[in-house]
């Protein structure tokens, strides 16, 4: 089932003769499912190991001419300062967060505004996911995600934000939409906002997703819209 | 700079075929990346973990190790090399496996230690051997904890198909139990027992079972009835040459091999003469002429076969059969030998130059008589095209002959004079003017030495310069001629306005203190023969450096390291005995010897640079100690336990004008057990003189790791000496420990373990003297007769001269002077001249006469010192041990 969502949308990219290549790096603390979700994205199942990244993970997924390549970037500490050298000329970077792990909320605000004020990575837009929206008690409400993580305080950025589960594949179809979208400068949010498809939604999870987009004071593009 | 815009060709080109020429550049280039740009350079190369591509990958690798010492944060690729590890690329898995043990971290190892044990007993040999030798490095980088934890891997790989992966695991086994010596040599048994298939495991083999001969050898037992030695000798027959050649170099380097024991392996050997390959024959040569530096006569019965290879095409095998020929071959065929030498000496390396060089020169020591063709030959090499370490070697080569046979003074000097008008190395230079100024005045024409002198003062820089002035003034510092004061006075002259300071001040300081002034100027009058001598005396009194140079050199670079300047530098306090170095650690010295490239006893002439530490290192570095300074005396280490034992000790005495302190070096071999709080208790009872001790303990001493921990005790008198036997005991507690898991029992025991007692005699307080006198006669005089302490004995266990003199030496402590310690085995008389310094710096001298009777040998004693006490006390020392 999720090879055929994956289908569709390679289809679409290989109509795009100029997108055949996009950038991602993805961000986050330890044990947020970062690795899960790239998992998720490349082989299009959910695996369940519990080893934390040491450094980082490259997945290249090739599928007809098109090519995602995805930088796992392992979020412990030690590893936190290395995160921007892997940012520099990515078509988007991803900052997922554990929606349900409060303690940690903090750190992940700061995190996230440190590394999106470096000048290398001005003008990149940001994706960030609060992940594991199926546990009990998982901040699902976007507008308090925008508030906890202090989102529209970001400049220089786009930013938007999803409330995802990578475990029940919740709202993973609009996540790749959104990289898509995003996958290079050249694709304009009107063409991609055409491919959505409801079709490949998981309708037994039927937490409505939303998705708001934050701060956008540079772009002039429209927030992705809820599904 | 060049690496800089690599490194931004490497993040442009995307394309993996366009970005292996530059990588390729990277790795070649070898020259040093400042730590920013190796890690610029690195993250570059990190983002090529992308491509699934091969050949690129092999150059990540590669990039990635030769980064990985200078680039920071290279633990960002362990997940990358982590999934390598696990791909189903052989060659991904090898070279994955080698990057990551390089860049991990003790503690990351454990993370990774199961892929390793799965590897080691993986079908494939290149997976394996990767496994194996990444064990090693681990272990060699203080990350090999997990490594002990494989032996059952690593065993099972003994038996693998392929005869590399034998020879790693034969290594590596070797290296996880290197310090069990039971351990070792239950393996080597085995492995001799059944035969490793792989000749080059077959080759450690022999390696190792050379080292078990030597440290288990005794006096007294014959390398021939140790069970080892056979395998030894069945492998002189092997039919791999490597392996023979290794089975005779371990025989030949056996400790006191005899001439018998030796011969079959000189002559498989000598059958390598006459082979084919140059390796072979370059091999058995170079061996040979090894054992011919201490045991000509063993190698004699291949002359016919070296002579031979004095034509060989290749120039390092003609140049070692040459130098061992002149070692081996009778006195008349010195002559038609140098005439070889001197056809094709402008055709070979420096360094064989210089091993031609050091046979050369003890040749002349052992025929004398031949000196004059073989120092011609050294002067026309001093003409030779050549670099410095050859050149250097000549000069010392001069220096060692002018002090061995007095005769050939002149003869050297000259040569050395002619040597110096034509010298790029100012280094030399300045060394041969010293000497000059050091000798010249005391030859019977001093004033041609003058001439060569004053050259230098105007052809060369500074540096040269100066030596030259230094030289010029000794003439006048020791000449009475008034005649000759005048013409160095005029000499210097011109150097009184010499553009470099340093010239300039010493000619202005010479002037002053020789009164040579009154020449230079015509305004006074020259000072008369009365105030000559004492300006001549006072003068040299001025220049006395209290203590040998190295030493002040040692203190002087300690003291200005240590940042603290309180107290004004004291050129008084230096210590005047001469600094004990040891090889690095044991155990690097016994691999040194077993791996190394040990080119035999050619350390004479100082050629050899082995790496030495110095003993007092450790103690010095410890905070408790920081503050006293160096020590006067380190002693080598001393075993207190046996060999295989639970837990060995080692002891090294440091001793102090107010302190002993004793350092051990302790080593847990059971791998079941950690001790920690590991101290010795000391027992003073016995010694007289010693008071109160501090004692610091070793927090921990784990399984193969050797833990240091120490006693102080306090000096209770200056005068009254720490002689006798101090009973130690180690006291630790004991926590069992799981070998395989590494983990140990929460709750630990205490228990102690008997030591072997520690022996201080006179010896012990006795050390070497920081420089020889040149002249023991001279030094002998100034010492004075004051504290003069005369005794005769009758030396009843001992019935040959060479005997009693070695005892005496030992008892004593002390060093031959004048290669007086050469005793010929006939003698019936002989002179011994001791030197030495007595705890905390007082100078030692003996003059002792033996002479052979009918039933033992007598021995006629006069000692000075600078202390009655000390002369008597040893003297009794003497009449004690009777
Ligand atoms: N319940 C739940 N668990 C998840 C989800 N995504 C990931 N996890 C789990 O979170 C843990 C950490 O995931 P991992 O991908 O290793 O996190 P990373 O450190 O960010 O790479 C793993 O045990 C995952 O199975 C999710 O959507 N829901
Ligand atoms: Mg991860």
């Amino acid at each position: 089932m999720f090879s055929q969502l994956w289908q569709n949308i390679l289809e679409w990219l290989q109509n795009l003769f100029f997108q055949q290549e996009m950038e991602l790096t993805i961000l986050g603390l330890q044990n947020a499912g970062k690795t899960t979700l790239v998992n998720l994205i490349s082989t299009g199942d959910f695996t369940d190991d519990r080893i934390p990244t040491v450094g980082f993970n490259m997945r290249r997924v090739q599928k007809g001419g098109v090519t995602l390549k995805m930088w796992d970037l392992g979020g412990q500490a030690r590893f936190r300062t290395m995160w921007e050298r892997y940012c520099r000329g990515v078509s988007a970077v991803v900052f997922v967060i554990d929606a349900a792990d409060y303690d940690r909320f903090d750190t992940a605000r700061l995190e996230l505004q440190d590394i999106l004020s470096r000048r290398a990575l001005d003008g990149i837009p940001v994706l960030v996911l609060a992940n594991k929206s199926d546990l009990p008690g998982a901040v699902k409400d976007i507008d308090e995600i925008i508030n906890t993580f202090g989102l529209t305080e970001i400049n220089n950025h786009e930013v938007s934000v999803y409330s995802i589960s990578a475990k029940n594949r919740v709202n993973i179809d609009v996540t790749l939409q959104w990289l898509i979208d995003h996958g290079s400068k050249k694709t304009s949010a009107s063409t991609a906002a055409a491919v959505v498809n409801p079709a490949l939604h998981n309708s037994q999870q039927s937490t409505p997703a939303q998705s708001a987009s934050a701060a956008p004071t540079t772009s002039t593009e429209t927030p992705p819209s809820t599904s | 700079m060049a690496m800089v815009s690599d490194e931004r060709a490497l993040a442009k080109y995307k394309d993996e075929d366009m970005i292996m020429s530059p990588l390729l550049y990277l790795v070649g280039q070898g020259d040093r990346l400042t730590p920013e740009e190796a890690t610029e350079v690195f993250f570059s190369v990190t983002k090529l973990f992308q491509a699934n591509q091969p050949s690129l990958r092999r150059l990540v690798y590669l990039a990635i190790k030769e980064l990985a010492h200078t680039a920071e944060e290279v633990i960002i690729v362990t997940n990358c090399l982590t999934k390598d590890i696990n791909s189903d690329v052989d060659m991904y898995r090898a070279n994955a496996t080698r990057v990551l043990c390089k860049i991990t971290d003790a503690q990351m190892v454990q993370q990774i230690e199961r892929y390793l044990k799965q590897e080691i007993v993986d079908k494939n040999p290149v997976v394996a051997s990767a496994a194996l030798v990444s064990g090693q490095q681990l272990i060699m980088h203080n990350k090999g904890d997990v490594v002990r934890r494989w032996v059952n891997e690593v065993t099972q790989a003994l038996d693998h198909k392929s005869p590399m992966v034998q020879y790693h695991a034969l290594a590596l086994l070797y290296l996880i139990k290197q310090h069990d010596r039971l351990a070792v040599s239950k393996l080597v048994q085995s492995m001799c027992q059944q035969g490793a298939r792989s000749p080059m495991a077959t080759v450690l083999l022999v390696r190792y079972v050379a080292r078990i001969l030597s440290e288990e050898v005794t006096e007294g037992t014959e390398y021939k009835d140790m069970p080892f030695f056979g395998f030894l000798e069945h492998c002189l027959r092997h039919r791999s040459d490597i392996v023979m050649y290794e089975a005779a170099r371990a025989i030949a380097l056996l400790p006191n091999v005899s001439p018998a024991e030796l011969q079959p392996a000189v002559s498989v050997l000598q059958r390598f003469l006459v082979q084919s390959r140059p390796a072979v024959r370059f091999a058995a040569i170079r061996t040979l002429s090894m054992i011919a530096s201490s045991m000509p006569l063993a190698v004699t019965s291949c002359n016919a076969d070296m002579e031979v290879l004095i034509s060989d095409p290749n120039r390092s095998i003609a140049t070692l059969a040459i130098t061992t020929l002149l070692r081996t071959g009778s006195e008349n065929s010195i002559e038609r030998l140098l005439k070889q030498i001197q056809n094709f000496l402008c055709e070979i390396s420096d360094e064989f130059k210089v091993k031609i060089v050091v046979a050369i020169h003890a040749l002349c020591i052992k025929y004398p008589s031949k000196y004059y063709a073989l120092m011609n030959f050294l002067g026309n090499a001093l003409r030779e095209e050549g670099g410095y370490e050859f050149k250097r070697a000549i000069v010392e080569a001069y220096l060692g002959l002018m002090n061995k046979i007095p005769e050939s003074k002149e003869t050297c000097l000259s040569h050395l004079c002619e040597f110096i008008e034509d010298c790029e190395h100012a280094q030399l230079s300045t060394r041969v003017l010293h000497l000059l100024g050091k000798e010249g005045p005391h030859m019977p024409e001093p004033g041609k030495y003058i001439r060569y002198i004053y050259n230098r003062l105007i052809l060369e820089n500074a540096v040269v310069r100066a030596a030259a002035v230094s030289a010029l003034a000794s003439f006048a510092a020791e000449s009475a001629s008034e005649s000759l004061r005048k013409s160095v006075a005029i000499l210097l002259r011109q150097s009184l306005m010499d553009s470099d300071d340093e010239v300039r001040d010493r000619a202005v300081f010479f002037s002053q203190k020789l009164g040579l002034e009154a020449y230079q100027k015509k305004a006074t009058a020259p000072p008369g023969p009365e105030e000559v001598a004492e300006l001549q005396e006072d003068t040299k009194q001025g220049m006395n450096i209290p203590c040998p140079v190295p030493n002040l050199e040692v203190e002087l670079t300690r003291y200005l390291s240590s940042g603290i300047f309180d107290t004004p530098f004291d050129m008084t306090k230096v210590s005047k005995a001469a600094l004990v170095t040891s090889k690095d650690s044991e155990v690097s010295a016994r691999n040194e010897s077993l791996f190394g490239d040990s080119t035999g006893p050619d350390a004479g002439l100082g050629v050899s640079a082995k790496a030495q530490v110095d003993l007092a290192e450790e103690v010095m570095a410890t905070p408790e100690f920081s503050s006293f300074g160096r020590p006067f005396k380190s002693c080598p280490p001393k075993d207190l336990t046996e060999a295989e034992t639970e837990y060995t000790a080692k002891v090294i005495v440091h001793l102090y004008e107010a302190h002993v302190i004793l350092e051990f070096i302790c080593v847990n071999t059971l791998n079941d057990q950690l001790l920690e709080d590991v101290f010795i208790q000391v027992d003073t009872s016995d010694v007289s003189g010693l008071g109160g001790m501090t004692i610091v303990p070793a927090p921990r001493l784990a399984y193969g790791e050797p833990s240091r921990s120490y006693v102080c005790i306090d000096r209770t008198e200056v005068d009254e000496y720490p002689l006798g036997q101090l009973a130690c005991t180690m006291k630790f507690s004991v926590k069992d420990m799981d070998p395989t898991t590494g983990e140990a029992d929460e709750e630990g025991y205490e228990d102690e373990y008997g030591l072997d007692d520690l022996e201080l005699d006179v010896a012990t307080l006795m050390a070497k003297p920081g420089e020889l006198p040149s002249s023991f006669k001279s030094a002998w005089e100034a010492l004075g007769p004051d504290n003069e302490v005369a005794d005769s004995f009758m030396l009843e266990q001992h019935d040959s001269i060479s005997s009693a003199v070695t005892a005496v030496m030992d008892l004593l402590g002390m060093t031959a002077c004048d290669g007086t310690d050469n005793v010929n085995d006939r003698a019936r008389g002989h002179i011994l001249l001791l030197t030495g310094v007595f705890v905390p710096g007082v100078q030692v001298m003996v003059h002792a006469k033996f002479v052979l009777t009918s039933e033992c040998v007598a021995l006629e004693l006069v000692l000075r010192s600078e202390l009655h006490a000390v002369s008597e006390l040893l003297a009794n020392s003497i009449s004690g041990s009777d």
